[in-house]
């Protein structure tokens, strides 16, 4: 098991660096100078110039490459282009927002995905099977931004019931120990701004959950139907065991393999930033920051952030691999081999 | 049992009635401190569409920061509320030397900084000093001192202003190298406020950051700026000057999304905010307790000729595609009612300089004709691009033939509200001649501008302007004073008449005479159709009616010690 883990965490190691490169010179090859972009429409090609040399872009690839990335390693993502505000810096206090948000979101998704994915298994073709399944479909194929602004107009600015803009209210005062605000307010026994960080989590991360609890739920039906015929349960059935344990005990911790497998995945996706919903809701997490710094050319945060995101998918995938290998034996045993 | 009661009631009465004359007295003197009204506590939430880059306007060139900064950083002029007129600030007088080339300013007496330091003619030159020189000790090498660059001609012996000097403590004379007549403007921007020396000394690098914010002198103090969340600033109880409005709390909720904005308005999170779609103003104006008001326009949309092209050198093309543009119906089509056509590119809001005189039809007929003068009775369909020498300059050599090409914005701007739109329109008019032009764009905003300054865009093309400091020498000037040299970004515009013209009115102080060159320029250019001026469209403002007051400023300069709220 501890091979099989420092085996592919070694391999990781070479796929961290051809994204870092092919993320840098895909960056340098795309139209559109940082510069210029800077200066907006009052460039004047002296200017640009200076601020080219300014922020190192008039060295050679290389060793622009070299640079970044030997800083990087030492934890220093150099400094936004806009703002001068250090990448590092910026990236703790936001990736906290994006976790925050991400997790909230799977958890919905899970919670609610993997138990309507078994009843619709186990009442294949009833009602609750084609409302479930159709409600699945509505909420891979609605668009999130459609959603969440229903959401804000219905919730939000009809029934004012939830606040519908950032993380906290500006007059409520929190003391950041993780940068996650719903673990600082417990942590701090701050319970104003625990009601108040929920109020705000609550419609963001239900919006961002739908498409993959709508993923969770088909996956587990179709995984847990596949089970349901082997001749196993048949057997347990026909043992006399309770319906109930049939189910959990022995259909569904075999129908888990795919399950955990697209848990993983939708994860990774959610921690790399959900771009429509943060700029929806106004959330200042990774996604939007990203998305913002490419329009502007901001290459620190742009190199910083999609290895980050490279980091948290090969890490998720390493996780998952590793829940196989501790609930299939199958996938341990070979690993060690 | 009686008579007590009547001394007692005597004396109670007594009592309430000195009661009464110290209650008139103390609300006499409360009355009459500054900032009263301001002490009744009034937040005002204002949605702001992303983050500040800086709290330091020195060093940035972004809208939003300057939004922030200027509601507590001050200059020595500031724009009359509503106008592009500078009026007294920090200096409560001025006057200049017969020559144009000395100034010297009275500054206000009893100002402080928010760090308690006095502010005095010692502070203005520090702050002078430090945007000049490149190498006074604050001057940082790792930011941008854009705009002082670009309004006093360059750093150090560049500079237009050589020096300035503490005359008194409350006296400062600026040398200029060569007389100015945008000075007073320029020292009205915003980039131009005076910040507390000893804070920017203590911050280094970090001032203007989330963690320092501005120090400044201004009726509001920085207090709060997280990052895509909120920025919230505090009234300054020792503010030196006059508080029309009574607002004590100043919030900027980072809403990026402008459906989201929209949201957060309608549901009472935020008092205002800045340019909502134009789908979206009927439904504000339709809501009760929301409405729109318009900030007069300071902005033109053109369309820029790239000389490159061997047919737009050519005057008679250039005006048959001038006069084939029906700027009245774009406008009625694209922008908000009340929204001008443009003829010239100063705006009818800038206070010297606009010449009304100068209109251009919309006459598709004569067009053609002139396109059949110029030698293209069957239109155009294809054009040529002519070499560059070594130094940049167009030369005759004939490259390539291209396809005739309209290039849209990848983005939208007050003054370009829907670009591929108009674009398509733009198109039409030229088929409508028999210019058969192709709409494309380049990219994202970046790689356009990329492409506009390398001189790339090999066409017509959009772009705009949006006035900074409401003087002609920012609008006009800022594009054609250089004309004497092809510059790529201008699309390769020569015109040594225009540019000495343009130079003369820099360096007047005379505003009758700058007024008059201004005005002949942009007859000139318009009788060569130069450029092809498009419209000058309005910026949206949409409030609640907690807002009562709130005073929109052409240059987008609005300081929210103005606002009254309910």
């Amino acid at each position: 098991m501890t091979q099989y883990f420092i085996r592919r965490l070694l391999e990781s190691i070479p796929v961290l660096v051809g994204v870092s490169l092919l993320v840098f010179l895909l960056l340098h090859l795309i139209p559109g100078d940082p510069a210029v972009a800077l200066l907006g429409e009052r460039a004047t090609p002296e200017r640009i110039e200076e601020v080219r040399d300014q922020l190192g872009l008039n060295r050679p690839l290389y060793e622009q490459y070299f640079i970044w990335i030997g800083k990087a390693l030492q934890g220093d993502f150099g400094e936004t282009i806009n703002g001068r505000i250090p990448v590092s810096k910026e990236l703790r206090n936001r990736f906290p927002a994006t976790i925050e948000l991400a997790v909230t979101a799977l958890i919905f998704a899970v919670v609610l995905g993997v138990p309507i994915g078994i009843i619709s298994a186990i009442r294949r073709n009833s009602l609750i099977d084609t409302v479930s399944m159709f409600g699945a479909l509505f909420g891979v194929s609605i668009p999130i931004f459609v959603l969440g602004l229903l959401l804000i107009f219905f919730v939000g600015v009809r029934l004012k019931l939830l606040p519908f803009i950032g993380r906290l209210d500006p007059d409520i005062e929190l003391e950041k120990i993780t940068g996650m605000y719903v673990v600082d307010s417990i942590l701090t026994g701050n319970m104003k701004a625990l009601k108040n960080a929920l109020e705000h989590l609550v419609m963001p991360a239900f919006a961002l959950s739908t498409i993959p609890l709508s993923i969770i739920a088909r996956i587990t039906r179709s995984a847990m139907l596949e089970v349901l015929n082997q001749d196993y349960i048949r057997t347990a059935r026909a043992k006399g065991l309770r319906s109930y344990r049939v189910v959990m005990t022995h259909a569904f911790r075999n129908a888990m393999l795919p399950v955990i497998t697209i848990i993983g995945l939708q994860l990774g996706a959610l921690l790399s930033g959900a771009v429509l919903t943060e700029t929806i809701f106004s959330w200042p997490g990774i996604g939007k920051w990203l998305f913002e710094a490419i329009s502007r050319r901001d290459y620190p945060i742009i190199q910083a952030t999609t290895l980050l995101i490279a980091v948290i998918y090969v890490a998720v995938n390493l996780g998952v691999d590793l829940l196989y290998a501790l609930i299939d034996p199958r996938i341990r045993y070979s690993g060690a081999e | 049992m009686m008579l007590l009661d009547a001394v007692h009631e005597e004396r109670i009465l007594a009592l309430l009635r000195r009661l009464g004359v110290l209650a008139v007295v103390l609300l006499v003197v409360v009355a009459a401190l500054p900032g009263v009204s301001a002490q009744e506590g009034k937040t005002f939430i204002f949605g702001s569409e992303g983050n500040p880059v800086n709290l330091d306007p020195a060093v940035v060139t972004d809208g939003i920061s300057f939004r922030v900064a200027r509601q507590g950083c001050e200059n020595l002029l500031e724009f009359e509320a509503g106008t592009t007129n500078p009026g007294p600030g920090l200096a409560r007088s001025w006057e200049v030397s017969d020559d144009g080339l000395t100034w010297t300013l009275q500054l206000v007496e009893g100002a402080t900084f928010h760090d308690g330091t006095p502010f005095n003619a010692e502070a203005v030159v520090w702050n002078f000093d430090r945007w000049r020189l490149t190498d006074h000790p604050q001057h940082f090498p790792e930011a941008v001192f854009e705009y002082y660059e670009a309004q006093f001609g360059g750093f150090d012996d560049a500079s237009i202003i050589t020096s300035v000097e503490a005359t008194g403590e409350y006296e400062v004379t600026i040398n200029l190298r060569e007389p100015m007549g945008a000075f007073l403007n320029n020292l009205a921007m915003d980039m131009f406020a005076i910040a507390s020396p000893a804070a920017v000394e203590a911050a280094g690098p970090a001032y203007g950051t989330p963690e320092v914010g501005y120090v400044c002198t201004g009726p509001y103090k920085f207090v709060e700026w997280v990052n895509d969340d909120h920025v919230t600033l505090e009234l300054n109880e020792n503010y030196w000057g006059e508080m029309p409005g009574n607002v004590s709390t100043i919030i900027l909720r980072i809403i990026p999304d402008t459906a989201a904005r929209l949201a957060a308005l309608q549901a009472g999170e935020i008092d205002a905010y800045e340019r909502p779609a134009l789908e979206d103003i009927d439904v504000i104006n339709a809501t009760d307790g929301l409405r729109v008001e318009l900030r007069p326009s300071f902005n033109t949309l053109y369309l820029a000729f790239n000389y490159r092209i061997k047919e737009f050198r050519d005057p008679l093309v250039r005006k048959a595609i001038s006069l084939a543009m029906n700027r009245q119906e774009i406008v009625d089509a694209f922008y908000l009612e009340g929204t001008n056509v443009a003829n010239t590119m100063n705006p009818p809001s800038i206070a010297i300089g606009f010449n009304g005189d100068v209109v251009t039809p919309y006459d598709p007929d004569q067009a053609k004709a002139l396109l059949a003068e110029a030698g293209y009775p069957d239109g155009l369909s294809e054009v040529t691009v002519l070499g560059l020498d070594d130094s940049g300059n167009v030369t005759e050599e004939e490259v390539e033939k291209i396809p005739v090409r309209l290039y849209y914005m990848p983005v939208t701007r007050p003054y370009n509200p829907n670009p591929e739109a108009i674009g398509t329109a733009q198109v039409s008019y030229l088929q409508e001649i028999g210019i058969d032009a192709q709409l494309e764009t380049i990219g994202d905003w970046a790689a356009y501008l990329d492409a506009r300054a390398n001189g790339e865009l090999l066409g017509l093309y959009q772009l705009g302007w949006t006035g900074d400091n409401g003087d002609p020498d920012n609008f006009i000037g800022y594009f054609f004073t250089a004309a004497d040299n092809p510059i790529p970004r201008e699309g390769f515009y020569q015109n040594a008449e225009v540019a000495a013209l343009l130079q003369r009115a820099r360096v007047s102080t005379i505003v009758e005479e700058r007024d008059a060159i201004y005005k002949q320029v942009e007859q000139m250019m318009a009788d060569n159709a130069d450029r092809v001026y498009i419209a000058h469209g309005p910026v949206p403002l949409a409030f609640r009616d907690t807002v009562v007051t709130y005073i929109a400023s052409p240059t987008g300069s609005e300081r929210f010690k103005e606002v009254v709220m309910k």
